[in-house]
């Protein structure tokens, strides 16, 4: 039966709010000795590659004849150390990392990073806009869940001291992933935030330089509707809002413009190094930072992805550095930290008539960050026969991603999915496959 | 209830009488009633739920010849001349009165080369770019421009009840005639009409996968594709299969749950099971969109509608009780959706939700049951539901005053009417809704945009309207000015006199002492005008309605 998003939220958050229910949920496993002194939550940055990246040129079978005859004009050279440069980079006798992965692959060599092949979902659809929102919600196939997966556990775990920067993500729109109930924090652009100091008095920041300072921001605004409460009820939320944005927007920007908190690595100078080099700072500041999630739009690659060289290589470049960036940045605090891509499905196994590859159904997922157990790869592989692939045509699921999701939740912050019916529908596996250490 | 009716018909005569005597009228109405709002605040209360709030002048002007006398003529707008609107609608969002063939010629030409070439690509780029614009700047213009004030707000709630997104495969080509042939020719007439339209248009059907939802293939014949799937050579039994999926329930399930019954929660009996679901899909087979000689279409072999029996479930079916033989084809679904359209539940949660929309957020049971009751006497009849709704006395309660919290449509329109804003290019202003995490047509969820507070109160979104705001006033929204005419009217070496001024321009009514001396206070001691103004706009009584 279908379950509206209310109600959901309402069978599934009752633990949450009541508020014995919060420590019972705290993190059962504890990362981070070696972190330093906090003793605040580990951060998951989710990353989405939006539009269905190619699997096949990420996580490369070169040791598979196969893959070199489905793919005439868009596979990587097997590993060779003459090109290296243009070669895939082998990590065992059968897999390898697409060329412009070099970062990525010094990170699995560290055992700080572990792809997860054939991975994904289970629902059919080859349609974008489901698959994006089926996965974002961890609700295949229900379209009755409209709270993102990020949110609802923000949600079920949220207490009375979360921090204001618990969930950012560093964009001027949620991703579906964060949108829901719990106030995660779109960071608007800066021209769009020069209007927040504008409003600061208006909406009861009349202190607005010094919200950053202030423990309770958002409850400065309540002195000026306590008198009406009957209106003040919609008065007075509107004006909390207001001051929440003030208030987190002021904090966040007392970080970033920390300049103790720049980092001594180079990242790329890409919107997605920036990005991840916002994040890092949060993180290093000790900000509260529990979740971020990034949209990295563009790898729907119909036509001419290229090899070695090409769109798809210049974007995972992009990706493998700026992460490799991040992860050397935030120094022992990669021990709480763990970072994963993920993307709505994968694509053909065969490319197409245009040098390119069209919408199919597995992918893969990558996991980064100190709590990872890497240097592996993890899920089940079954060749690319076409009786092994989906539908005869397509890279099959064998890891659904919701126990992929389940695992981190459970690893990081202790957080056992099922219990809290977490994810409608599903029960997660319970024989975690080891991504994550406990 | 038979007494206000009678009322209400007198007063609807009273269109033709002095309006003097309907000021009188009115105000005794108000004194038999104390919580009853006065004439100017009853006058802003319905141009702000009926009307995507005023324009300088209008609070006085519906005043004077009342709020009930202007309601009467909302409800009648076809009776309103909108020919300047119109005109300018014709010449510069052409797409909005195609037919899709048309659309799909101007907008999506076919290639000349194959494969095309890069410059061919990106010319249907910029067209299909083009026509997203049309679309969305026709919504914007109307909204803000229209005479037919409660046309226009009931186009916003219909289209997002029947939500598509432009998103989604072809349905941007598609939009603009769903909304012509759909939303806008069937929102005052019935609603059983505009539910079987809407599950016979293209882009619904589209957008939520009935056109590919397909009577399952036995064994035998999924074995066959399979073996051939990646064959050079297939036969041509097997390439008939193509690449049918089966049945697919999106749409099925959504026009239960979204457009028709509700789902199921202990206020509203939603009574739907799973299997009815997967019934009624079977039911739907063969819905589908395409172009080729088929009798059920419209206009010769244009795109359109298409019944496919070749892919229909003739199987017999039971969905809520009712049952199919099979052999109905395409007049099976039409039955099934005429009857849901009736379906007392139906008329529930279609009132409760019109209520939600103009009165408020969490709808009193009394009234829900009072419409839903209109709802069912009238089979269905909206320009009825809609009069039932606005002459209640919960409408006028003075509690639903400015109770709503406007979605960023709503506060962008409004914010563009308050400032009697010329608007002659939309880019800057759909990018506006954008950031605010509204663009039009481009829902992507089934259940379109929410119209409550709960879905729309984020910092996030308050930030970009206080950026929206302050660049209104400063004219730099892109292809918005604020005209001089505006400004003329402000005193400026007056600054209480300014503040009073920008009170009464924008918010007319819309002001209760508490909140005006927040913005006294951060308007500071000598404001300027465009900052002032920009700062109203931006204050917490500004997203009220």
């Amino acid at each position: 039966m279908a379950t509206t998003r209310r109600e959901f939220i309402k069978q599934t958050g009752t633990i949450a709010l009541g508020a014995a229910g919060v420590g019972a949920l705290g993190p059962r496993t504890v990362f981070g000795a070696p972190g330093g002194a906090s003793a605040g939550k580990p951060t998951v940055v989710v990353l989405y590659l939006r539009g269905g990246s190619d699997p096949l040129s990420a996580l490369i079978p070169y040791g598979d004849r196969t893959y070199y005859n489905l793919r005439p004009t868009i596979a990587v050279p097997g590993p060779n150390g003459e090109n290296a440069r243009s070669s895939v980079i082998a990590l065992n006798d059968y897999f390898g990392f697409h060329p412009s992965m070099a970062g990525l692959a010094r990170l699995y060599k560290r055992k700080l990073m572990a792809p997860i092949v054939n991975a994904g979902s289970t629902h059919p659809t080859r349609s974008h806009f489901d698959a994006q929102d089926f996965m974002e919600r961890a609700a295949p196939g229900v379209k009755s869940v409209t709270e993102g997966w990020l949110n609802r556990y923000l949600y079920m775990t949220k207490t009375h001291d979360d921090s204001d920067l618990r969930a950012v993500s560093f964009q001027p729109v949620l991703p579906r992933s964060l949108r829901g109930q719990y106030p995660a924090l779109a960071v608007p652009d800066k021209n769009a935030q020069s209007a927040a100091s504008v409003f600061a008095g208006l909406y009861g920041c009349d202190d607005a330089k010094q919200t950053a300072k202030s423990q309770e921001g958002s409850n400065a605004a309540k002195p000026t509707t306590e008198e009406t409460p009957d209106k003040a009820s919609g008065r007075g939320r509107i004006i909390e809002a207001g001051a929440q944005g003030i208030a987190r927007l002021g904090k966040l920007n007392e970080v970033l413009n920390d300049g103790k908190l720049n980092p001594t690595v180079k990242y790329p100078k890409t919107t997605l190094g920036g990005q991840f080099r916002d994040i890092a700072k949060l993180i290093k500041a000790d900000a509260g930072l529990e979740v971020a999630a990034i949209d990295y739009n563009g790898w729907d690659h119909h036509a001419m992805q290229g090899a070695s060289y090409g769109v798809f290589g210049e974007m995972m470049g992009n990706v493998s550095n700026t992460i490799e960036a991040f992860v050397d940045d935030l120094g022992p605090k990669i021990d709480r930290t763990v970072v994963l891509t993920m993307s709505e499905f994968g694509r053909t196994a065969r490319e197409n008539g245009n040098s390119g590859s069209d919408h199919g159904h597995g992918g893969y997922m990558l996991a980064v960050g100190g709590p990872v157990n890497g240097g592996r790869f993890y899920g089940k592989w079954t060749g690319l026969s076409s009786r092994s692939l989906y539908e005869g045509r397509d890279m099959p699921v064998h890891t659904d991603f919701r126990d992929v999701f389940a695992e981190v939740l459970a690893g990081l912050y202790g957080f056992q999915a099922d219990d809290h019916q977490f994810f409608p529908e599903y029960d997660a596996n319970d024989k975690p496959m080891g991504l994550i250490k406990v | 209830m038979l007494k206000r009716k009678t009322f209400i018909n007198w007063l609807s005569l009273g269109l033709v009488l002095p309006a003097l005597l309907l000021l009188v009228e009115s105000q005794q109405l108000c004194a038999a009633t104390p919580k009853t709002l006065t004439g100017r605040q009853a006058a802003r209360h319905v141009l702000d739920r009926l009307g995507f709030g005023p324009r300088p002048g209008e609070v006085d002007r519906v005043t004077e010849i009342g709020w009930e006398a202007w309601v009467r003529q909302q409800l009648n707008p076809r009776e309103i001349d909108n020919e300047k609107l119109n005109n300018y609608v014709l010449e510069h969002f052409p797409s909005l009165t195609m037919t899709m063939d048309q659309v799909f010629y101007t907008y999506r030409p076919p290639y000349e080369n194959d494969p095309p070439t890069q410059e061919e690509i990106k010319k249907r780029n910029t067209l299909r770019y083009d026509l997203n614009k049309e679309l969305t700047g026709s919504v914007i213009y109307r909204a803000v421009y229209s005479e037919r004030r409660f046309e226009e707000v009931m186009a916003e709630f219909w289209r997002n009840h029947f939500n598509v997104d432009q998103g989604k495969d072809e349905v941007q080509y598609l939009a603009a005639h769903y909304e012509q042939t759909v939303i806008r020719k069937h929102m005052f007439g019935d609603f059983s009409d505009m539910l079987l339209a809407s599950a016979r248009h293209p882009a619904m059907l589209i957008y939520l996968d009935n056109d590919v939802s397909q009577k399952p293939l036995s064994d035998r014949e999924q074995r066959m594709l399979v073996r051939f799937e990646n064959k050079k050579y297939q036969p041509r039994r097997v390439a008939a299969l193509g690449r049918q999926r089966g049945l697919n329930e999106n749409y099925a399930r959504e026009l239960m749950e979204l457009h028709t019954l509700g789902v199921a929660n202990e206020n509203r009996k939603g009574g739907y099971s799973q299997r009815d679901v997967t019934e009624l899909a079977r039911l739907l087979t063969g819905w589908t969109a395409g172009r080729s000689g088929d009798s059920m279409m419209n206009s010769g072999d244009g795109y359109g509608f298409r019944f496919r029996e070749s892919v229909h479930d003739d199987d017999p079916k039971r969905v809520l009780g009712m049952s199919f033989r099979g052999n109905e084809g395409e007049a099976g679904g039409i039955r099934f959706i005429k009857a849901l359209g009736a379906h007392e539940q139906t008329a529930r949660f279609i009132s409760w939700k019109l209520c939600r929309y103009l009165v408020c957020d969490d709808p009193p049971t009394e009234l829900v049951d009072q419409v839903a009751e209109v709802f069912v006497d009238s089979k269905g009849d909206l320009s009825e539901v809609y009069e039932a709704i606005i002459f209640s006395d919960a409408f006028m309660d003075s509690a639903h005053y400015r109770a709503k919290f406007r979605t960023p449509f709503e506060f962008v329109v409004a914010s563009l009417r308050a400032t009697d804003a010329q608007v002659t290019s939309f880019g800057g202003t759909r990018e506006s809704l954008r950031r605010m995490g509204q663009p039009v047509y481009r829902c992507v969820d089934p259940t379109g945009y929410s119209d409550t507070a709960e879905a729309w109160l984020d910092p996030g979104v308050l930030v970009y309207r206080w950026d929206f705001a302050l660049r209104l006033a400063q004219g730099k929204v892109g292809g918005v000015k604020v005209p001089g005419s505006f400004w003329k009217g402000l005193p400026k070496d007056d600054p209480a006199g300014l503040k009073r001024a920008l009170a009464e321009a924008l918010l007319a009514e819309g002001v209760d002492t508490e909140g005006w001396d927040a913005v006294e206070a951060a308007l500071g001691k000598k404001p300027e005008a465009k900052q002032a103004a920009g700062l109203v706009l931006g204050s917490p009584m500004f997203q009220e309605q």
